[in-house]
């Protein structure tokens, strides 16, 4: 089992959901969080032409931290790079900012209404 | 690679974001979490509370940095009172980056 955790846009939180249903993965968790990435913070997030000087100015304070959603998914091993290819394929908006994805190995999963372990817990 | 993630107390947050930049680490996410140790709570008087408000931070390095993160959470996260909080460090198989669809960090 793997957990797959993606950080994206809070916009896109309902396409990727749609998707994900239709892909037969319709249990996530999400979690509204804050972050940066290697542009340290908005510089670069917006559509428009930002002037070079407001650039650096943006670096030295402005906004800091960008708010994203985090999803949780945890699914079989063989179906982490479908779920992935998917997560990215909505998620492209070409700009900086559209996040990233990291895959963890689980253990271990319960089903707490049946107690179910394993792969039936995540069926 | 490495998923650190520092459950600390809200105030350390912005000094241990602050000196994770400084190194180099500038790539996180923070979120508010509650939660309790080892004291269960706290109690102020006669009221007893059962979770304490913390900010978890979540950072993902390759294998070589974990030591220096450690290093530097536990100095600026430092107050030597119980609840400066607590670190967990768990594998991470891959990353991608959604705008490319690269592998790696």
């Amino acid at each position: 089992m793997k957990e797959i955790i993606a950080i994206i846009r809070p916009k896109k939180v309902g396409p990727t959901k749609e998707v994900l249903e239709r892909l037969g993965f319709p249990s996530i968790t999400a979690q509204s969080v804050l972050g940066r990435g290697h542009q340290r913070g908005i510089a670069g997030e917006v559509a428009c032409e930002i002037p070079t000087e407001l650039l650096t100015q943006g670096k030295a304070g402005g906004m800091k931290f960008v708010p994203k959603r985090y999803l949780s998914i945890v699914v079989q091993e063989m179906d982490v790079k479908s779920v992935v290819q998917a997560i990215i394929k909505v998620n492209q908006t070409a700009q900086i900012g559209d996040g990233k994805i990291f895959i963890c190995p689980v253990d271990d999963a319960l089903r707490v209404r049946t107690g179910e372990v394993g792969i039936n817990a995540i069926a | 690679m490495k998923m650190i993630r520092a459950m600390i107390r809200p105030d350390a947050a912005d000094t241990v974001t602050q000196g994770l930049a400084d190194a180099g680490f500038y790539s996180m996410t923070k979120f508010s979490a509650f939660g309790r140790g080892k004291q269960k709570g706290i109690v102020m008087g006669s009221v007893h509370y059962d979770e304490l408000p913390k900010t978890m931070i979540m950072v993902v390095v390759e294998d070589k940095d974990v030591d220096e993160i450690l290093k530097l959470i536990k100095y600026k996260a430092y107050t030597g009172n119980f609840g400066d909080g607590k670190v967990f460090i768990s594998p991470v198989d891959d990353a991608f980056t959604v705008r490319t669809g690269e592998k790696g960090l």
